[in-house]
């Protein structure tokens, strides 16, 4: 995978300017935002390389990149920075030809953009039952809202009747969603998509595609990262690399 | 005149018609900030509207037909589309319409703009440009107008006297024709928030 590499820490020497002809994104192997990037990225056909940033113990050249540090951050050969996981896949939507992603008719693309803000607070409730249930605590209340969410997005679906978010093909809203169901499984609530069929078929058809493929996560690997970040070790981040 | 002068549609209320061709229609309260950013949109880019203002205390039920969030703005067109979200209904008018571009064609340039929009308050300090988005005023501007415009209204403008840069750019902003054809008038606003402070369902329609 092209972003199998060892994370940068603190003490690192900040990388050079970003070759012409390619992009960079600063990222995390395991994050569901710099996933989203990725996932356009690889879509999208563009020629990129990735920058593995250690999140719990960053290099302090990267507050120049983000002034709060976060992940992803897109970088181009003209030094100019991107960040905001949904802002850099329109740039990279806006700036790359070849496949557009978004659809080109203003209403379609509105649509999707409001498909997006029934979305917010999946990652939220997602991360929260990840911590819970690592931590031992009870999460009944949190899976019920999360279930709720899902019911939201699943009335989508049946109202549209089409396969996918935008429609009968895969498009950018498809994306923008995915690194969360993706995690269902390793962060112990896969049983959350028990009361919605249409979005567990949604999640099949996912699966079936090239993109979503090409990224898809190792299972043991994933809960190797996990154990270690639950024990605050900084070497999580690494977890499965083998150089 | 802010906001469209008819009384706002409460429950009980028949839902209004279609939308006739030629024009866009706009779920609106005149005292609404995130309202004002699509008026803004619609004034400066010349775009033929309706108003239909909604009594936000006392919600007419099909409303929630049109934005099941029941909030305004909300935007309506003549093949019965629907659009909600302020800075999706701004996007979308910007891209559905003729005229002067008020989002950067360049996607850099575009996605500063959006990043501006989620950082709000840390650029406010680092912003060495007269507007937000530059040299002239464009669609950042329009969106963070209605807030400015406000805190001169209660009096609360002592919060830009630390920032001259802010306060050049408040009076830059009054010069422009969208901006000041939807000023608020003082009063009327405060008459507003007064009512609107006491859950009073004439708040919406104060001044009518």
């Amino acid at each position: 995978m092209e972003d199998a590499t060892r994370t940068f820490g603190k003490g690192s020497c900040p990388p050079g300017p970003v070759p012409e002809g390619l992009i960079r994104v600063y990222s995390m192997r395991f994050c569901p935002f710099a996933h989203r990037t990725r996932l356009v990225l690889r879509a999208k056909g563009i020629r990129h390389e990735v920058i593995n940033i250690n999140l719990r113990n960053k290099p302090e050249w990267y507050y120049t990149k983000h002034p709060s540090g976060q992940i992803p951050v897109l970088e181009n050969s003209k030094c100019q920075l991107i960040y905001e996981s949904v802002i850099a896949c329109e740039y990279l939507d806006d700036a790359y030809p070849g496949r557009k992603l978004y659809p080109y008719d203003p209403y379609e693309r509105a649509r999707q953009k409001m498909l997006l803000e029934l979305f917010y607070k999946v990652p939220h409730l997602t991360k929260e039952c990840l911590v819970a249930i690592r931590c031992g605590r009870e999460c009944a209340d949190l899976k019920l809202a999360l279930r709720q969410e899902f019911c939201n997005l699943e009335e989508i679906l049946g109202y549209q009747n089409t396969v996918f978010f935008g429609g009968d093909c895969i498009s950018m809203i498809d994306y923008l969603f995915w690194p969360w169901f993706e995690r269902l499984d390793v962060y112990g609530i896969a049983d959350c998509l028990n009361h919605t069929p249409a979005l567990r078929l949604w999640t099949a058809a996912m699966k079936q595609d090239p993109t979503v493929c090409a990224l898809l996560i190792d299972r043991s690997i994933f809960l190797g990262f996990l154990n270690l970040y639950f024990q605050n070790n900084p070497d999580a981040f690494d977890y499965g690399l083998t150089c | 005149m802010s906001g469209g002068s008819a009384r706002s549609l409460a429950k009980g209320s028949a839902p209004p018609g279609p939308v006739p061709q030629g024009l866009i229609r706009v779920y609106s309260m005149r005292f609404c900030p995130f309202a004002q950013r699509t008026l803004l949109v619609l004034k400066a880019k010349g775009i033929g509207h309706e108003i239909v203002n909604i009594n936000l205390k006392n919600k007419p039920e099909w409303f929630f037909t049109k934005n099941p969030f029941g909030l305004v703005p909300v935007l309506e067109n003549s093949q019965g589309q629907l659009i909600y979200e302020s800075a999706i209904t701004c996007e979308y008018l910007d891209e559905a319409y003729p005229g002067k571009k008020l989002l950067p064609d360049d996607p850099y340039e575009k996605a500063c703009q959006k990043m501006v929009f989620e950082l709000f308050s840390k650029v406010l300090t680092n912003k060495k440009t007269t507007f937000f988005g530059g040299n002239s005023l464009s669609m950042i501007d329009y969106l963070i107008w209605p807030w400015f415009e406000r805190l001169e209204v209660l009096e609360l403008n002592e919060c830009v006297d630390h920032t001259p840069k802010l306060k050049l750019w408040m009076a830059a902003m009054r010069e422009d024709p969208a901006v000041s054809s939807l000023l608020i008038e003082a009063k009327a606003f405060r008459g507003f928030l007064d009512l609107y402070l006491q859950n009073s369902p004439e708040a919406c329609d104060y001044g009518l």
